[in-house]
């Protein structure tokens, strides 16, 4: 560090041993603080005090409610000082005390008497003090001399009372807001810094005003304004009026001229927010990106690295929405991977790996390398996200980026940095075929020297499944059963189960792989020996070289199909006994999250990532509440239920939602009824259905709700027949039928009569969606291409004019009822196509894969390709009959 | 927004805290999240060379005076040309009180006077002074030269 001249040693020691507030102490300080109360005032001395509470505070000190009450009073008597640097430092430390409510009355008359003082200065200062410790009441009061203080001739108080506005603005905007024909003046100021206080004022005050702001910007635009500072302000208002008007046509945008005008200002600052702010116009054009990327071109070579920083960070955004307009800034770009600010660097090899072509990956490649040792895990992180979304962008340089990625996971770095490496390095194998053989060998290099546990499990699962797909399975199981003897019991346990699916999946193999699992027998860890015996088991064949029987793949490899959590739930409650437990009435639906724990949209799902989790399902609670009601017994297994449809009102007398259970021949509606009405008892309440709309569906039986008293929610239900697996739609209508009885709210006696009520409630349907079973699966290109092409239909669909993409997309997803897949429910904003994957099982337990592309024909025409594939013909078809209808 | 102005000395010690509109419980997270940035970077940096970085929508432009260190965080409207402005309109105040790049023992011995300055130039999370001329007039409550 720079260290200032120094003579000799002995100076530099005494410096350091003699800070003036060496030992201070809170309790000494508040004792000196008594020489406020003096009547021959020290000015000196109380300065000092001052200073030394203002150390306390600045130091993270807190002054109890007494401490503080005192010392503030005791500060209030140095007012009759005239010494003047004495009464700058009162105002100050009144502002630091921030004195309560009940205080705050013994100075204001003292800052009313400075707030008209003949000197310009003591009314400034009052005005930031009593706005600063003042409430509504009082503001009352002196509102007449803000006003005056906001077009006072000295700028200093102007500035004070425009200061002080934005900060009232927050406590008091009713107040605040009448002050606006002033501020107004003040914004016509010469003062460069009054102006720039009073826009930031006056767009406050306006800025719900969509009209007034557009005005506001238009007169300022046309006139000057002097301070840079405001000069921003305004060109941030200008984009948001340009925003707000919404017009995307070139040529006629408003206020263009003046932003580009901007970019010519002498100030960097204004140049800069303008060039900003035309790079996040609404569907900028080239044409008007070019002159703003030209100046931020210049700032990248700038000497100082504020600007560099924000002109790269600007780029980097741009590289998103407009790659190839930023690529003329490459060279200077390249020549900041070397800058010491970090920060820069990375920015900049961020925007380089958006914006490079297939040619510079090379080179590219080389000058990260030299970087990636010196900058933290947090940037490294980014860098790696970059180089996966390159490699993905040019497959053909996977060997480059690939060999980049395995030396960066042999050096150190933390899990989230790690685990960013393996992702990547997954997700390469699993798009490029050519990178497979080199990346396996790679992750099996890695899990050698792996710290993490999670890792190493996570690469062994996916060494499972993709590794005896190889060219030469037998190379990986070294490294594998390595892990029997190397490490802790989770990764031993994993270890057994990876070399199992050798042995399944390659026969040849299968001997070698039943000695090595025998020799797992012997394990310290049950999980290790458990899995052992099991794969020994049911591999069979006694370690001879037979094929495996399908069963036996089909439990290595298939999937669950069941969402963990629902497992867990199962388990949970499931009971020792004689029956085992029965993998099957485990529940197959997964819950859609609540929105606040949904991830952010358009997040992509990571590599090694499994399904999302989800919570505890209701259907098992419904199924017990179903196995509970004897008339409900022969219906079967119940195959969904819907969530529940409101059909009242929120706040109305009776709160009736529904639930529509389906089953394979029948189908019942469950009203969940709630009576809001404390003096009322409800009995033998049911709902009346009408199902003249729905002719396939007949009903068999009606389970009324005896007894309904306030607040205690109550079920009846209705069930239906219907032509058994046949998914028919239909629509009810309801009528709620009871007798009311009056209840005596003090007593809580009932009457004995009652009278009959009837309640409409809005209709129900039963639609195709209900017969679909959301149901993810966490590699969708995989289930699609294991599915195969046999009942595969795919056709064309047009779907008329519609708001946007988005809303289209979510329009067919919700008629579907299907699970989206990978995030691909999200349309990125502007996009004119987009392909969603949806997943599901349809009645019948068949299960429903569904590609849909969606373009956007014309100005909001959108069409869609719908190829769907089941395991039924049948099944492909009624997808396509549902939507054709729909 | 300018939501912190924080001094330590050389070993991260903080010699003037100021926050506005950041929650206490956050402040100490603030302090040590700062506080390590300058001990990563700052080393060996000349006086007054300027460091940016951002974290969430946030900016942090931050240097070294003397045996001083001084950050300036902030958001919106306050970026990281802004708070260069910022820090620039604090380096060459704190410059003009102490008469040159302050030692520590410098900085504390012209505290009070410190603490007035910065109390004009940010004042409730807002940038009102930028000339150190004026401010130090206005430190001893004298009107602007120009006025």
């Amino acid at each position: 560090m720079a260290q200032p001249l120094v003579k000799k040693d002995d100076d530099r020691d005494d410096e350091a041993e003699y800070s003036p507030f060496l030992g201070i102490e809170k309790g000494a300080v508040l004792q000196e603080a008594r020489v406020f109360n003096d009547p021959q005032l020290d000015p000196r001395r109380c300065s000092q005090v001052i200073t030394k509470l203002l150390y306390l505070l600045n130091q993270g000190e807190s002054f109890t409610k007494v401490e503080a009450t005192e010392v503030f009073f005791a500060v209030t008597k140095l007012f009759q000082s005239r010494d003047i640097g004495l009464r700058r430092m009162v105002y100050l430390m009144i502002k630091e005390l921030s004195p309560s409510a009940d205080e705050v009355i013994i100075v204001t008359s003292s800052l009313m008497k400075d707030m008209n003082s003949k000197t310009d200065m003591y009314r400034a200062n009052a005005i930031r003090v009593l706005c600063r410790i003042t409430d509504g009441t009082l503001l009352t009061q002196i509102e007449r001399y803000l006003k005056q203080a906001i077009v006072d001739k000295n700028p200093v108080v102007a500035s004070a009372a425009l200061v002080s506005g934005i900060h009232l603005l927050q406590t008091n905007p009713e107040i605040v807001k009448r002050w606006s024909n002033e501020v107004q003046e003040a914004v016509q100021s010469r003062a460069a810094l009054v102006q720039f206080h009073a826009l930031a004022l006056l767009h406050q005050i306006r800025q719900n005003d969509r009209l007034a702001v557009s005005k506001l910007v238009t007169s300022l635009t046309r006139g000057t304004v002097r301070s840079p500072l405001a000069q921003c302000l305004l060109i941030r208002y200008t984009s948001q009026v340009i925003r707000e008007s919404g017009s995307t046509q070139t040529g006629d945008r408003p206020f263009y001229d003046f932003l580009e005008g901007c970019l010519r200002h002498k100030a960097e600052m204004v140049i800069f927010e303008a060039a900003r702010a035309i790079t996040e116009l609404n569907g900028v054009t080239s044409r008007e990106l070019t002159p703003a990327i030209t100046v931020l071109q210049l700032f990248l070579s700038s000497s100082k690295p504020v600007l560099r920083f924000a002109a790269v960070r600007t780029l980097n955004k741009v590289a998103m929405t407009h790659p190839m307009a930023v690529t003329n800034c490459n060279i200077d770009m390249e020549s900041l991977i070397s800058d010491q600010n970090r920060s820069i660097a990375t920015l900049a090899i961020t925007t380089l790996l958006k914006t490079g072509n297939e040619s510079s990956v090379d080179r590219l490649m080389k000058q990260i390398t030299n970087f990636m040792s010196d900058i933290a895990d947090e940037f490294k992180i980014v860098v790696v996200e970059a180089i996966r979304s390159l490699c993905l962008k040019f497959p053909l340089k996977y060997r480059s980026l690939m060999n980049f990625l395995s030396n960066i996971l042999r050096e150190e770095g933390g899990f989230e940095y790690k685990k960013a490496i393996v992702d990547s390095i997954v997700i390469l194998i699993r798009d490029i075929p050519d990178a497979k053989e080199s990346g396996l060998l790679h992750l099996c290099e890695f899990i050698e020297d792996c710290e993490f546990t999670y890792l190493s499990t996570q690469i062994l699962h996916f060494l499972g499944i993709e590794g005896p797909k190889t060219s030469d399975p037998s190379k990986y199981i070294r490294y594998i059963y390595n892990r029997v003897h190397l490490e802790n019991a989770t990764v031993r346990a994993s270890a057994v189960s990876t070399l199992a699916k050798f042995g399944a999946l390659v026969d040849s193999l299968k001997p070698r792989i039943f000695v090595l699992l025998r020799r797992c027998l012997f394990d310290s860890d049950d999980e290790v020996r458990d899995r052992a015996t099991l794969y020994i088991n049911t591999l069979g064949g006694d370690g001879s070289v037979v094929e495996t029987d399908k069963d036996v793949k089909d439990f290595l490899f298939g999937s669950l199909d069941l969402p963990l959590v629902n497992l867990e739930t199962s388990l949970k409650t499931y009971e020792p006994s004689e029956e085992p437990f029965d993998i099957n009435s485990v529940p197959k639906e997964i819950k859609s999250q609540p929105l606040a724990e949904k991830k952010a949209p358009g997040k992509k799902p990571t590599g090694l990532g499994a399904p999302p989790a989800a919570p505890i399902s209701t259907v098992d609670a419904y199924e017990k509440l179903f196995s509970s009601i004897p008339e409900f017994a022969n219906f079967g297994k119940l195959f969904k239920s819907s969530a529940p449809v409101e059909l009242t009102e929120a706040e109305t007398e009776y709160s009736v939602n529904a639930v529509k259970h389906i089953f394979d021949s029948n189908v019942v509606f469950q009203y969940n009824c709630t009576n809001t009405i404390p003096d009322q008892l409800l009995e033998n309440v049911t709902v009346i259905v009408d199902s003249s709309e729905a002719e396939e569906f007949a009903e068999v039986l009606s389970k009324p709700i005896r007894s309904l008293p306030y607040d205690t929610p109550g079920q009846t239900f209705v069930a239906f027949e219907k032509p058994e697996g046949v998914p028919a739609v239909g629509k009810f209508s309801n009528m709620l039928k009871f007798i009311v009885k009056e209840v005596d709210p003090t007593t809580g006696e009932t009457e004995d009569d009652g009278v009959e009520d009837e309640y409409q409630l809005e209709d129900l349907e039963v639609v195709a969606a209900d017969y679909m079973l959301k149901v993810g699966v966490s590699n969708f290109r995989n289930a699609w291409e294991s599915m195969g092409d046999d009942f595969e239909r795919v056709d064309e669909y047009g779907l008329g004019p519609r708001e946007s993409l988005a809303e289209a997309v979510s329009a067919v997803i919700n008629l579907l009822g299907m699970q989206p897949c990978e995030g691909t429910e999200a349309v990125p904003n502007n996009s004119r196509s987009h392909t969603c994957l949806l997943s599901g099982v349809y009645i019948g337990n068949v299960r429903v894969l569904a590609r849909i592309s969606f373009g956007v024909d014309g100005p909001k025409d959108v069409a869609m390709k719908l190829a769907v594939r089941s395991e039924d013909e049948g099944v492909s078809d009624a997808i396509h009959e549902i939507v054709a209808s729909g | 927004m300018l939501l912190a102005l924080l001094i330590s000395n050389s070993v991260g010690n903080i010699l003037v805290e100021r926050y506005h509109g950041v929650p206490t419980e956050e402040r100490l997270h603030w302090r040590s999240f700062l506080v390590k940035l300058g001990t990563d970077n700052l080393k060996g940096a000349k006086n007054e060379e300027l460091f940016v970085a951002s974290h969430k929508s946030v900016y942090i432009v931050y240097t070294v005076l003397g045996d001083v260190s001084v950050y300036v965080v902030g958001k919106d409207e306050y970026d990281e040309l802004a708070l260069a402005e910022v820090i620039f309109v604090i380096t060459s105040t704190i410059k003009d009180v102490c008469a040159k790049p302050p030692t520590e023992r410098l900085f504390l011995d012209k505290y009070g006077k410190i603490c007035l300055c910065l109390d004009e130039i940010v004042w409730t999370g807002i940038l009102e002074n930028t000339d150190k001329d004026r401010i130090k007039r206005l430190i001893r409550l004298k009107p602007p030269a120009e006025f």
